[in-house]
């Protein structure tokens, strides 16, 4: 999984996309692999396997653009769980529960990344 | 002057609430029977023309990726099973069924964008834990109906209850008890009872706050997760929102890794963004 990435409705999907992620039809299948290039015939073949939404790569965002979307993902989540106390050791499975969301958001090498600025 | 409500007085209300169509309350009663007599079932439903509409537009979702357009509920039986679409009726009469905006202040949009989302999420988890999904789907969209019947009969006070928690930014749940004296799990309860509904169900909903009180059984701890994934993916949209408290006891039980969790939030938001499209609509 990768740091940036969207839901796209099908619509918007255009021949060329990169996927983000493997890609599962509703049984839980693997269509595509993680990486494919979307191609027409693909695209056209996805209503049959009921997907309206793909996870595509994000077109390269300028770093202050990708800056400003973390720091919006991290203030929300922030302000979700402001009741919870990450140090409390009592309190584990909402502090896991809050970093799973925060790497879903974010992808999960957001944290190295900070380590390298 | 009080504003406490006991729970005699919510017991009282609830002959006072509108009745679901007759055979909802059918399908709500024999969920745990499998000797129900489907074709008769098919009929009643078919003579409610909303109802058929809503139910047959959310099997043709691509949620269950059927091949075919089911055009008749006796058709949807057929592809999707009885237990499913018994759920997917439900599911239609109930998301219609209280009146709304008689509370100042309560967001019905965003109370069942909240009880959608964590039906969505409930049956993907049970699926993951080899769980039965309808149960959890139907659990995941009642767990709250309790603050329905708080908010339909006696708004002034649930306004308040709005007020004091915006003031004090604390839970919903502890506002309940502060100001009300009672809170939406008694009245979910009471409801449940009301309806009939089975004890795995009652169950559900009268712990889906505390799961790991012993006897709550697995799907509270289900709906328990569920619940906070949901509010932690901010898919109500409601500004001041908090993630629950999650219960470490029920976190474990239900022994998921970071993979799967990710892969459950994924499939939530596809999942949820489906459903409200037909049921919120």
């Amino acid at each position: 999984m990768t740091g940036t990435y969207h839901q796209l409705a099908l619509a918007d999907v255009r021949p060329g996309m990169v996927l983000s992620d493997v890609l599962l039809d509703l049984q839980g299948q693997v269509l595509l692999p993680q990486g494919a290039v979307l191609t027409e015939a693909m695209l056209a073949l996805m209503p049959r396997h009921g997907i309206d939404m793909l996870p595509v790569l994000a077109e390269q965002e300028s770093p202050e653009q990708a800056a400003a979307t973390r720091a919006h993902h991290e203030a929300r989540i922030a302000h979700l769980f402001r009741k919870t106390d990450a140090d409390a050791g009592n309190d584990w499975a909402t502090s896991l529960l809050q970093r799973f969301i925060l790497d879903f958001r974010l992808g999960r090498d957001h944290g190295k990344e900070h380590s390298h600025e | 002057m009080s504003n406490t409500i006991s729970y005699d007085d919510v017991l009282r209300t609830l002959d006072d609430l509108p009745s679901l169509p007759a055979v909802v309350m059918e399908l709500l009663n024999s969920i745990d029977q499998d000797d129900v007599d489907i074709s008769v079932l098919a009929k009643k439903v078919s003579h409610d023309q909303a109802l058929t509409a809503k139910t047959l537009r959310l099997a043709n979702s691509s949620l269950y990726g059927l091949q075919v357009k089911v055009t008749t509920i006796q058709q949807a039986i057929t592809y999707l099973g009885f237990q499913t679409t018994r759920n997917l009726i439900t599911a239609a009469a109930v998301t219609g069924y209280f009146a709304e905006g008689h509370c100042p202040g309560f967001d019905d949009k965003a109370f069942w964008r909240h009880s959608i989302a964590t039906a969505a999420c409930a049956k993907v988890l049970a699926r993951h834990m080899h769980f039965n999904q309808d149960y959890a789907f139907t659990a995941g969209l009642l767990h709250d109906i309790g603050r329905l019947v708080l908010v339909s009969c006696f708004p002034n006070q649930y306004s308040l209850t709005l007020a004091y928690r915006e003031e004090h930014d604390c839970y919903l749940l502890a506002a309940e008890r502060q100001v009300l004296g009672v809170d939406h799990v008694d009245a979910g309860v009471a409801l449940a009872e009301h309806w009939n509904f089975s004890d795995t169900m009652r169950q559900a909903i009268a712990h889906h706050h505390d799961p790991e009180v012993r006897g709550a059984g697995f799907l509270a701890a289900i709906i328990h997760v569920a619940d906070a994934v949901v509010h932690a993916l901010d898919l109500a949209q409601v500004r001041d929102d908090l993630v629950p408290q999650v219960s470490n006891v029920a976190w474990t039980a239900l022994g998921l890794d970071e993979e799967i969790y990710l892969q459950i939030f994924r499939e939530t938001e596809l999942q949820y963004d489906e459903i409200s499209m037909v049921l919120l609509s």
